[in-house]
């Protein structure tokens, strides 16, 4: 029954997702969708390994951005589309992610986590210095992105709107959240829980752990690379730091730890708090609601103060409120929201 | 036959020899019971069997295999599964899933995973808390999920680390006739315990470890009225 009914949600959310670009025409909406969308995808991704591996990987803009320069230096340089270029992206992540694997896993808690950043910022560093291969600190621009077609019929126009992007992205979270329903309903999900929970207590009843840490880590690497290949092509830009600069990590890590990791909604929410979030006090929201609401005139000391600065705040603004989920919802949105339903279901009770 | 041959095994921690030169074996069906005071190197020795030291010297051979150089999964698989003396719940996983992961080595169906979980579960007596998180049982039933988990990799030999301690003396009754319930299905069981009666009641034969030594090996009634065992662990009133 409860299964049943989480399908219908599930089927009724979606139908509203795939029927949003004909309802909403607004180009802000449906980029703020995209990055949305972008967001579940990172976040899902980074899931697998660090929610239910709990190998909690601060360098996950690594193989997002061999995903996005993957695809655009063989976009820029061989002509080749990216919806081919996606597929060598996750071919070389999952390479890099071996090599990785290979050395960090013999690392474990914190000593995992700095391998883990060393790893990315050696990427970041070899991106910006390996001008021949990636233009360096300028960046490759995207120029003109083919279209996508079947037969004679083009499918995809990728420079009229934005509208085919938006179907990517949400196609590429559904995907993630299908892989990780796939993982957490089979045995890898299940022994990468156990090494989650207790290495050496799983390393005794039979599992690999090395191994099956780097089955996760692959499966996490290959999709955080097709991400970055979405990314790129949506922005159609990349630079060091935008795809591999240590804030793009935590960014990655943050949608889970705030949505719950290990769990399959968590990203989800995550990203759909994070994003409009972030993109309200970017965009100085908050002062616009609060003048509408009448708490504060506009013309008012404060109302001119929050004007000038709220928006040059949104960084530390974010930041503070990251800290506060984090301390008062240790497990996340998921987690609060189950001791919630766990409290009353006791008060029923 | 014996299952398990422990010949001559040292285990060196810098200077210190945690073990020194160990020998014994182990009869397939039997029970037996590893004794010693606190830093005897009871649970280093359980460490070197199943692969979480490597013995420095000497060899350990299970089955008719050599176990020199593998890794604890591989040991699980050939059919040797420890619990651990600090118990160590998966704690955020249910009671079930628990099981089920220990299940899991002998199969990938989570399906068969599962009733395999539940047959042990039941074995133990824990099929009402099946679907608790192993985090919140009480120190007994933790005990007991050790067990369970254990069991559900299906092993040929069962080596048990204290499961006893820290449990009051019904609860030890019950893991107690739990072992020898074990037994009777033909499973070998090699125990660590400081339960005197406990172990004497048990234990097929007895090996007594004194700082890394092994002191004296026999039957239980051999065991107690050797000297050497009564000078350095048991004092006189079992004697």
């Amino acid at each position: 029954m409860r299964a049943a009914l989480k399908l219908t949600l599930f089927l009724i959310v979606l139908g509203g997702l795939v029927a949003f670009p004909r309802m909403v025409q607004s180009p802000y909406f449906l980029q703020l969708m995209i990055l949305v969308f972008l967001a579940v995808a990172q976040g899902q991704s980074w899931n697998i390994l660090g929610g239910y591996a709990g190998q909690h990987s601060v360098g996950h803009a690594a193989y997002f951005g061999v995903g996005a320069y993957v695809t655009l230096i063989l976009l820029q340089s061989r002509q080749i589309p990216p919806w081919w270029g996606i597929w060598a992206g996750v071919v070389v992540a999952v390479i890099v992610a071996l090599i990785i694997g290979a050395i960090c896993f013999r690392l474990r808690g914190p000593y995992f986590v700095l391998a883990s950043i060393a790893v990315a910022e050696i990427m970041r560093l070899s991106a910006t210095n390996l001008k021949g291969l990636t233009n360096g600190a300028e960046g490759i621009l995207a120029t003109d992105i083919p279209s996508l077609r079947w037969g004679e019929r083009v499918v995809a126009d990728f420079s009229i709107s934005k509208v085919p992007f938006y179907y990517i992205g949400l196609g590429l979270a559904l995907l993630t959240l299908g892989v990780a329903w796939g993982v957490a309903h089979s045995k890898l999900g299940y022994y990468l829980q156990a090494i989650r929970e207790d290495q050496d207590a799983a390393h005794s009843l039979g599992i690999p752990i090395a191994r099956y840490k780097n089955y996760g880590l692959m499966i996490s690497a290959a999709l955080t690379s097709m991400t970055g290949s979405f990314f790129g092509v949506f922005v159609g830009f990349v630079d060091p730091p935008t795809v591999l600069g240590l804030d793009v990590s935590v960014q990655i890590m943050l949608i889970c730890i705030i949505g719950g990791m290990g769990t399959l909604y968590g990203p989800v929410l995550g990203a759909v708090v994070l994003v409009p979030l972030a993109e309200a006090l970017r965009s100085n929201a908050v002062t616009d609601l609060l003048v509408k609401v009448g708490a504060v005139s506009p013309e008012s000391k404060v109302g001119l103060f929050l004007k000038e600065n709220l928006s040059h705040a949104h960084v530390l603004i974010y930041g503070i409120l990251v800290v506060l989920v984090i301390l008062f919802m240790p497990e996340g949105i998921v987690g609060a929201l189950r001791k919630l339903t766990a409290r009353r279901r006791r008060e029923v009770a | 036959m014996a299952i398990l041959e422990i010949s001559h095994v040292s285990r060196f921690f810098g200077g210190l020899a945690a073990n020194a030169d160990v020998s014994f074996s182990v009869e397939e069906g039997r029970i037996m019971g590893l004794i010693g005071p606190n830093g005897a190197g009871k649970t280093t020795l359980f460490n070197c069997i199943t692969g979480y030291y490597p013995p420095s010297r000497g060899e350990i051979r299970f089955d008719g295999r050599s176990l020199n150089g593998l890794q604890p999964d591989r040991i699980c698989k050939l059919g040797m599964v420890r619990t651990w003396q600090k118990v160590r719940p998966l704690a955020k996983l249910s009671v079930l899933d628990n099981v089920m992961i220990g299940a899991l080595a002998r199969t990938h169906s989570l399906n068969k995973a599962r009733e395999l979980a539940m047959v042990q579960l039941t074995v133990v007596g824990l099929e009402r808390r099946a679907d608790f998180l192993a985090g919140g049982l009480p120190i007994g039933e933790r005990k007991k999920l050790e067990v369970a988990r254990a069991l559900a990799t299906q092993p040929k030999l069962l080596l048990l680390d204290e499961v006893m301690g820290g449990l009051n003396p019904a609860e030890s009754e019950e893991i107690i006739q739990l072992i020898l319930a074990i037994k009777q299905q033909g499973l070998t069981q090699m125990v660590i315990e400081h339960d005197m009666k406990a172990i004497m009641r048990i234990s097929d034969r007895i090996v007594v470890l004194n700082s890394g030594e092994k002191l004296a090996e026999g039957t239980p009634e051999e065991v107690v009225s050797n000297q050497d065992v009564v000078d350095a662990y048991l004092g006189e009133s079992h004697a």
